[in-house]
């Protein structure tokens, strides 16, 4: 209980340090900003292209899909936020050596990569998100109860989770390969195919998508709850549940014993 | 001319070989960007499956194929970038290096750029190029592509390469202005990808909007090339979208040479 008013009080430290620096780069933030919201606004202005030809994919129409991709946004924009300085140690930090700065401190080493940097970009992502939830709230198609909410929120946290997982599960790589951001890189674009239904795909990519690298439970799956009465919470967002603390369990022991390989670049 | 290009072809030749060493993380950056065209390409197939006649946007299902791929040849070589390294230059203060030196920055980074379009047209281009052709001829049952369109393809490509090399350029000129270059890259390649028909046919947007395209420079970056590599241009419809490209060219190197001027006026550098 000590240890973790410990942590909380250390957080909040990190986190008022970093408001002064934004406050300090107001222009930034917005150009960042700006930049997410377009490459999301990209994606969607697609989608609407494509159902100027087309009535419906598949059993999948324009607004369903909408859905599914703004529901993809939030848990990787929630992931972004929090745990994007993961990205840096996939590509600097341990093979500049700067990592040693963290093995001295007397903190959880996770803990001390996670807070060193909130990304106000993010919130491109979960704007665009919510907005896009919001609209396909306004249409009538979601199911909206009080199992649904509960059950959202979940799959948020659980996908946020995933994400994470698997960014840290390929960052700690380069413990041993002393840069491993192309293979994080490789890994994180695979999120890109989790944005349409799954049933598009050929079964060899449906299954590394569902199973390997499972983005399709942060995304399509899960949604797909919310917009299908007949789709069981258990066997999307209960799966998406498990699928979270088992890739984070296994990115987490990778990482720690990654932390014990690590021998500093010297500076 | 012949002493100018003993001056900068060294950039090239060194961009060329700096590309050789880096061989590892090269092929996972490739193997990313194809895992792009599959997406589209699933999708494509899906979108034709549900669609209700066999042309989309003036494309069949087969097209769209050929179209998803060569995209991803011509915008691998097309899309290699300037800005990135100006921002870099302004940062550190080696801008200030690049002043004083009696060569001319913009040739210089212009030729290493002109390095790395060569070898990204050796890996993986040519070799996807060639599957595709393969898979064009004996799946697709369309027949190997005409010479005379692969050679337009390649002329058009060039000036390709041109248009967006001098276009980065005058946008990399924003480094003189804001710290962030990252946001406003981000910004500039879903901007890129969108508009230059990387993403999505432009024949696929509303006729209002494609005549608004006319009058930008970006179609003609990937969009023209793969059309002609189609073979949807012929005869006087094919000379008027390359004298555009040539057209597109002269402009951009006007403004980038104004622009170039007016910042180099007031530039200030802290150290460097």
């Amino acid at each position: 209980m000590k240890t973790l008013k410990r942590y909380v009080r250390l957080y909040k430290v990190f986190v008022k340090q970093f408001f002064k620096f934004l406050v300090q780069s107001k222009a930034d933030f917005l150009i960042g900003l700006m930049g997410f919201f377009f490459t999301q606004a990209a994606g969607i202005a697609f989608l609407y292209l494509v159902f100027q030809q087309i009535p419906s994919l598949g059993d999948w129409t324009l607004d369903q899909l909408i859905f599914i991709y703004g529901f993809a946004q939030i848990p990787r924009g929630i992931d972004h936020l929090f745990t994007d300085n993961i990205w840096l140690v996939a590509w600097r930090l341990v093979v500049n050596g700067k990592f040693d700065r963290y093995m001295l401190r007397p903190m959880n080493l996770f803990f001390q990569v996670i807070c060193e940097k909130l990304q106000p970009d993010a919130l491109g992502e979960l704007l665009v998100g919510i907005i896009l939830l919001a609209v396909s709230l306004s249409k009538g198609i979601v199911i909206v109860d009080g199992m649904h909410i509960v059950f959202f929120c979940i799959s948020m946290i659980a996908g946020a989770i995933i994400y994470t997982a698997i960014k840290l599960l390929f960052a700690s790589l380069a413990f041993w390969m002393k840069v491993s951001g192309p293979v994080l890189y490789t890994a994180y674009q695979m999120a890109d195919f989790a944005k349409y239904p799954t049933e598009i795909y050929k079964k060899g990519v449906r299954f590394i998508i569902t199973w390997i690298i499972p983005f399709a439970f942060v995304a399509y799956l899960p949604a797909s709850y919310f917009l299908r009465p007949q789709v069981s919470p258990w066997e999307t967002i209960g799966i998406e549940c498990i699928l979270a603390v088992v890739f984070f369990t296994i990115a987490y022991l990778v990482f720690q014993k990654g932390t014990h390989v690590y021998e500093s670049a010297g500076n | 001319m012949k002493n100018k290009l003993k001056i900068y072809l060294p950039f090239m030749e060194n961009e060329f070989k700096r590309n050789l060493a880096y061989k590892g993380s090269f092929y996972l950056f490739i193997l990313c960007s194809l895992f792009g065209s599959f997406i589209a390409y699933y999708l494509w197939m899906a979108i034709y499956g549900s669609a209700e006649t066999s042309i989309l946007g003036g494309l069949t299902r087969n097209e769209m194929v050929l179209y998803v791929f060569m995209t991803y040849v011509t915008s691998n070589m097309v899309m290699v970038g300037i800005a990135d390294e100006i921002s870099d230059n302004v940062t550190e203060g080696s801008v200030a290096m690049m002043l004083i030196k009696p060569i001319d920055y913009r040739m210089s980074l212009l030729f290493k750029a002109f390095g790395n379009v060569m070898y990204r047209f050796f890996a993986p281009g040519i070799f996807v190029w060639i599957g595709l052709e393969i898979y064009k001829a004996q799946v697709l049952k369309m027949g190997v592509t005409p010479v005379f369109n692969i050679v337009c393809y390649i002329i058009s490509c060039c000036f390709s390469v041109l248009i967006h090399l001098l276009f980065d350029f005058c946008f990399g000129m924003v480094a003189f202005v804001t710290t962030y270059m990252f946001g406003m890259m981000m910004a500039k390649e879903a901007l890129l990808g969108f508009l230059s028909g990387q993403l999505i046919p432009i024949s696929f947007f509303p006729q209002v909007v494609q005549q608004v395209f006319e009058f930008l420079p970006f179609s003609s970056m990937i969009y023209t090339p793969v059309m002609v590599y189609l073979g949807k241009y012929t005869g006087s419809s094919l000379a008027l979208v390359l004298a555009k490209q040539l057209l597109w060219i002269v402009i951009l190197y006007g403004l980038g040479t104004i622009l170039w001027k007016r910042i180099t006026k007031r530039l200030v550098v802290l150290g460097g």
